[in-house]
C-alpha cells in the first residue's frame, strides 16, 4: 500500500514539470489551432459553422428529452471526431464535464442514491457535454483566422476578431518564454529532495510555487516583447485597417459558401429531425 | 535629391535628464546605402525611429528640430502614411511578425492599407527576399535567418522608398548574413531603395555600404563615404567599433613607420592585396604562422562580391588536402587529447539522440547518435550554422533537456542520476538571451538567488563581491530587463558564475555587443580561470573563436564534422564549404599574400609579416 502510494506520488511529482512539459503544451496548442487545416470541418465556411453552433449551444438547455439529447450528443461527437481535435483539449473537456456534474453523480451514489437521482444528473451531463463538444468542434476545428473572419462577418468588432488570431500567434511565444523562466528556476533553484513520501509532497508544493513565481518574470518579459509588437502593428497599418471599411470588404471576400456547406447543414438538420421524431415515438 | 533631411534635431525621452539626440543634422540621398555606427546606447535606434515617425507620433518625448522624409514633415504626417514610405526591421524582428503563416505576414500591411492585390504584393516581396515557395509555412518553423528575411519582406511589401534595419545580422551565421546583405544590395541597386542599417560588422560595411554615419553621445560626428570612414581607425575605436581587420593591420604598420608608400588604408581584402604587396612573410622569427606539416590548401572563398580576393587567390587545390575529410580530422584529434588529459572527461556524450515533434506530427531529429567528450581545462568554441544544434548540446549538458537515447555524463557519472543541486555546482549555462535569466525583481536578488536557496555561507558578501567585479553595484536594485545590452550581459554572467561552477557554458555571449563590452567579457573569462577550469562558447564570432579557443568543434546537422585546433579547422577548405563557416578576414588576407600563412589575429599578422 505504502509502496503503491509512493509510486503514484512519484509519478505525479515527476509529471508536473517533466512529462507534462511546456513543450508538450505548446505542441498541443499549435496542433489544435493549425494542425488540422485539412479536415472536413476546417474546410467549411465559418459563417455556416457559427450558425450551426448557435443551435447546438442553445437548444439542448431547453430540452429534457433523453433520446433527443442523445441524438444531438452523437452528432457533435461525430463532428468532434471529424475535426481531429488535439488530445489535450479532449482531456480538458472530460475533466470539465466530470467536475461540473460527474462528481455529483458519484456522490449521490455513495449516499444511497438510485436510478431516480441518476436520471436528472445524466440529463444535465448530456447537455453540458453536447454544448461543450459543439464548442470544441467550432472553436478548435476551425483555424483561428477563418474563425475570426466568420465572426467579422457577423459584425463582431475588428479588434476582437484580430485578438483571436493574434492570441494564437502569441501563445507559442508566451509558452516558450514561460518554459525558459521555469528552466532558470530549475538551473538555479534548490528543490527539496524527494526520496521519501513527505519529500515528494514537499517537491510537488515546491514545483507549484515555482510555477506561480514564474509569472512575474514571464509578464515582464512578454511586456518587453510586446512593446516592439505594438510599434510594429502601428507601422503595419493595424489602426488603419480597424477604421477602413474597404479592408473589411477585402478580408471577407475570401469567404464562400460551397456545396459541402449545404451538405453539412442538410445532414445536421436531418439528424436532428430524426432524433426529434424518435423521441416523440418512444 | 534627398530622401531624408534632418535639421537640428534633439530628442529627450520623458523623464530622462540627458537628451538622447542632440542637434543632429544630416541628409540621406535617394539611393544611398547608409550604415549608422556608434557604441551601445549612443542613440542609433532612437534616430531611426525618428525617421519613420514613431517619434514623435507613437513614442512621446521632447522633440525639437525638423525631420523631412520623402518631402513630408514627419511631425504633420501620420504614422500610416510614413510607414508606406519607410520600412523598418527591428533588432528583435521576431516580435514584429504578427501572422501565423509566411504569405499572410508578408501581405499583412498591404491588406491593412487596403491594397486589393495584397497577396500579389506579399508574394512579390517574398520573392525579392528569397523566400519563394514558403507561402504556407508556419512562422515558428522558420530558421532565424528566414524569420529575419520575412520581417524584411513584410516591410518591402509596401514598396517603401527607405528601408531601415536595426542590426540585421547580429545573431546570424555568415551564410545567412550574406543572404540578408545580398537582398539589401539587390533592393538598393536594382529597385532604387534607400537602405539604412545600424551595423557594427565593419567588414560588411566595407563590402556593401556607400556611406557611414558616426553617432557619438547623441551627436553626429561625421558622415563620410564608407571606405573613407572605415580608414578613421582611431575615431572608430574611440567609439568602440572595430574597423575591418585589414584596415586595423595596415594602421598598425603605419604607426610603426612601415608601408610609407601606402597613402590610403585598405578596407577590404582586395584593397589589402595591393597595399600589402611589399610585405613578405617573416619565416624566421615566428613559428606561429608556419604550418609546414599540413599540406597547403587554397584560399577560403572570401566573402562578399566587391572584394576580389576570392578569384585572385584561388590557387589550384592540391588533391591530398581534398582527401583530408572532416571525419578523419575529428577522429585523429581525440586520441591525442586522451593521452595527456585526466582519464575522466568533464563532459561526455555517449550515443545521444534527441528530436522533437513538429506541429504536423513528423519527427525532427536534432542529434543522431552523437558522441563528444570534453576534458577538464579545455577552452572550446562550438561553431556551426544557425540550427546546427549548438544550444541543444548546451542544454543537454546542464540537464535541461533529456536525451531520447544515450547518456550525457558529467565527470564520469550520468546527469540523469545526479541531483539538480550537484549539477549546478559543477556546470553553469549563461543563456543567449540574458532576459531569460532574470527571475527576481532586482539583479542583486537574481545574483544571490542560487546561493541563498542553497544556504551558501556568507552569500551576502559573495553577492557584493560579484556586483563589484561586474561593475553593477550602482545598479543592484534595478530590474535586469531595464538595463542596457552590455549591462544585461554582465549581469547574466554574474548570475552564471555565482555558484563557482567548474564548467561554464556561454551561448552567443558577444552577439549585439560593441568592442568595449566584448573585451570586458573576455577579461572576465581570463580572470576567472582558476575557478572556471573548462569553458565552452557557442558563437558565430570567428574573431572571438580565433583569439580565445584552444579547441574548435564544428557542428553540422547535429553531427560533429570537425574537431581540432584553429589551424586544422580553418585550413580545411572542404569544411568551409560544407558548413559555411568562415575564418576571420585577417586569415584570408594573410593567405592571399602568402598561401602558407596562418594568421588568426591582427597581432599575428603584424608580427608575421615584414616589409621586404
Amino acid at each position: 500500500m505504502e509502496n503503491a502510494m509512493s509510486k503514484t506520488m512519484n509519478k505525479l511529482s515527476e509529471n508536473v514539470l517533466d512529462k507534462f512539459s511546456m513543450d508538450f503544451l505548446r505542441n498541443q496548442v499549435l496542433k489544435n489551432a493549425y494542425g488540422n487545416t485539412d479536415t472536413v470541418i476546417a474546410k467549411l465556411d465559418p459563417r455556416i459553422l457559427l450558425v450551426w453552433y448557435v443551435f447546438f449551444a442553445l437548444v439542448p438547455w431547453f430540452v429534457n428529452n433523453v433520446p433527443f439529447l442523445l441524438g444531438c450528443f452523437i452528432l457533435v461527437l461525430i463532428t468532434t471526431a471529424l475535426a481531429r481535435v488535439a488530445g489535450l483539449v479532449l482531456f480538458v473537456f472530460a475533466l470539465g464535464v466530470f467536475s461540473q456534474t460527474g462528481y455529483l453523480f458519484v456522490v449521490s451514489l455513495l449516499f444511497g442514491g438510485d436510478a431516480s437521482t441518476v436520471l436528472p444528473l445524466l440529463i444535465l451531463t448530456l447537455k453540458v457535454a453536447t454544448v461543450s463538444l459543439a464548442s470544441i468542434t467550432v472553436f478548435s476545428g476551425l483555424d483561428p483566422d477563418r474563425l475570426s473572419n466568420g465572426l467579422l462577418w457577423f459584425g463582431v468588432p475588428e479588434r476582437l476578431s484580430f485578438s483571436i488570431s493574434y492570441a494564437y500567434r502569441m501563445l507559442p511565444m508566451l509558452m516558450e518564454e514561460f518554459q525558459n523562466v521555469l528552466l532558470s528556476y530549475k538551473l538555479r533553484g534548490n528543490p527539496p529532495s524527494h526520496d521519501t513520501l513527505m519529500g515528494k509532497i514537499r517537491y510537488l508544493i515546491y514545483q507549484v510555487k515555482v510555477i506561480m513565481q514564474s509569472f512575474y518574470p514571464l509578464m515582464l518579459n512578454t511586456a518587453k516583447r510586446a512593446r516592439t509588437t505594438v510599434e510594429a502593428l502601428e507601422l503595419r497599418g493595424y489602426r488603419n485597417a480597424a477604421s477602413n471599411k474597404e479592408v473589411r470588404k477585402i478580408m471577407l471576400s475570401s469567404l464562400r459558401v460551397q456545396y459541402s456547406d449545404f451538405m453539412f447543414i442538410a445532414i445536421s438538420v436531418l439528424w436532428v429531425a430524426l432524433s426529434a421524431l424518435v423521441s416523440t415515438l418512444i | 535629391m534627398n530622401t531624408v533631411e534632418i535639421e537640428d534635431l534633439s530628442f529627450t525621452y520623458p523623464g530622462a535628464s540627458q537628451p538622447t539626440l542632440l542637434n543632429v543634422t544630416f541628409t540621406i540621398e535617394k539611393g544611398d546605402f547608409l550604415a549608422i555606427v556608434g557604441n551601445n546606447g549612443c542613440g542609433k535606434s532612437t534616430l531611426c525611429k525618428v525617421i519613420n515617425g514613431l517619434i514623435p507620433h507613437f513614442i512621446v518625448g521632447d522633440m525639437q528640430g525638423n525631420v523631412r522624409v520623402c518631402d513630408m514633415d514627419t511631425r504633420t504626417s501620420d504614422v500610416g502614411t510614413l510607414a508606406q514610405k519607410v520600412g523598418y526591421v527591428y533588432q528583435d524582428f521576431e516580435n514584429q511578425i504578427v501572422r501565423p503563416t509566411v504569405l499572410d505576414d508578408a501581405s499583412y500591411a498591404c491588406l491593412n492599407f487596403a491594397f486589393k492585390d495584397y497577396e500579389e504584393r506579399g508574394r512579390r516581396a517574398l520573392a525579392l527576399c528569397g523566400l519563394e515557395g514558403l507561402d504556407d509555412e508556419y512562422v515558428w518553423q522558420l530558421s532565424g535567418g528566414q524569420t529575419h528575411l520575412l520581417a524584411l519582406a513584410g516591410a518591402v511589401s509596401l514598396q517603401p522608398d527607405v528601408i531601415i534595419l536595426d542590426e540585421p545580422i547580429a545573431q546570424l551565421d555568415p551564410k545567412h548574413a550574406d543572404a540578408i546583405y545580398e537582398v539589401l544590395k539587390d533592393l538598393n541597386e536594382n529597385h532604387g531603395k534607400t537602405i539604412v542599417v545600424i551595423e557594427h560588422h565593419t567588414e560588411y560595411i566595407a563590402d556593401y555600404c556607400k556611406h557611414v554615419l558616426l553617432l557619438k553621445d547623441g551627436t553626429v560626428r561625421w558622415k563620410l563615404p564608407a571606405h573613407e570612414a572605415l580608414r578613421r581607425v582611431e575615431e572608430l575605436e574611440a567609439s568602440d567599433i572595430f574597423p575591418p581587420q585589414v584596415t586595423q593591420a595596415a594602421h598598425r604598420f603605419k604607426v610603426t613607420g612601415s608601408l610609407a608608400h601606402v597613402e590610403t588604408l585598405p578596407t577590404t581584402v582586395g584593397e589589402g592585396k595591393a597595399a600589402f604587396a611589399s610585405l613578405k612573410r617573416d619565416t624566421h622569427g615566428n613559428d606561429a604562422n608556419q604550418m609546414t606539416d599540413t599540406p597547403a590548401v587554397d584560399g577560403e572563398a572570401s566573402r562578399g562580391n566587391t572584394s576580389d580576393a576570392a578569384s585572385s587567390s584561388a590557387a589550384p587545390a592540391e588533391p591530398e588536402s581534398e582527401s583530408d575529410a572532416p571525419d578523419a580530422l575529428a577522429s585523429s584529434a581525440a586520441p591525442e587529447d586522451a593521452s595527456n588529459m585526466p582519464s575522466v572527461p568533464a563532459v561526455e556524450f555517449n550515443d545521444v539522440t534527441l528530436g522533437y515533434r513538429s506541429v504536423k506530427g513528423d519527427r525532427h531529429v536534432v542529434l543522431d547518435h552523437f558522441d563528444l567528450s570534453i576534458n577538464e581545462g579545455e577552452k572550446i568554441a562550438l561553431i556551426g550554422s544557425n540550427g546546427a544544434g549548438k544550444s541543444t548540446i548546451m542544454k543537454l549538458m546542464v540537464g535541461l533537456l533529456k536525451p531520447a537515447a544515450g547518456t550525457v555524463s558529467l565527470f564520469g557519472s550520468p546527469i540523469g542520476n545526479k541531483k539538480a543541486e550537484e549539477i549546478s555546482r559543477q556546470i553553469s549555462l549563461v543563456y543567449q538571451n540574458p532576459e531569460e535569466m532574470f527571475i527576481k525583481d532586482s539583479i542583486e536578488n537574481d545574483i544571490s538567488f542560487a546561493m541563498r536557496v542553497r544556504d551558501v555561507p556568507q552569500w551576502e558578501e559573495k553577492t557584493a563581491q560579484l556586483l563589484e567585479r561586474f561593475r553593477l553595484t550602482d545598479l543592484r536594485n534595478r530590474d535586469g530587463r531595464l538595463m542596457s545590452g552590455g549591462q544585461m550581459r554582465r549581469a547574466s554572467l554574474a548570475i552564471g558564475i555565482a555558484l563557482n561552477p567548474s564548467i561554464l557554458l556561454l551561448d552567443e555571449p558577444t552577439a549585439n555587443l560593441d568592442i568595449a563590452t566584448r573585451r570586458e567579457i573576455m577579461a572576465v573569462l581570463d580572470d576567472m580561470k582558476d575557478i572556471i577550469k573548462t569553458a565552452v562558447i557557442a558563437t558565430h564570432d570567428m574573431q572571438l573563436v580565433c583569439q580565445w579557443a584552444e579547441r574548435i568543434i564544428v557542428l553540422c546537422g547535429g553531427k560533429v564534422v570537425a574537431d581540432g585546433t584553429r589551424e586544422e579547422v580553418f585550413g580545411d577548405k572542404r569544411l568551409a564549404q560544407l558548413v559555411g563557416i568562415r575564418p576571420p578576414e585577417i586569415f584570408t588576407m594573410a593567405r592571399a599574400l602568402d598561401d602558407d600563412a596562418r594568421c588568426f589575429t591582427v597581432d599575428e599578422f603584424v608580427s608575421g609579416f615584414k616589409e621586404a
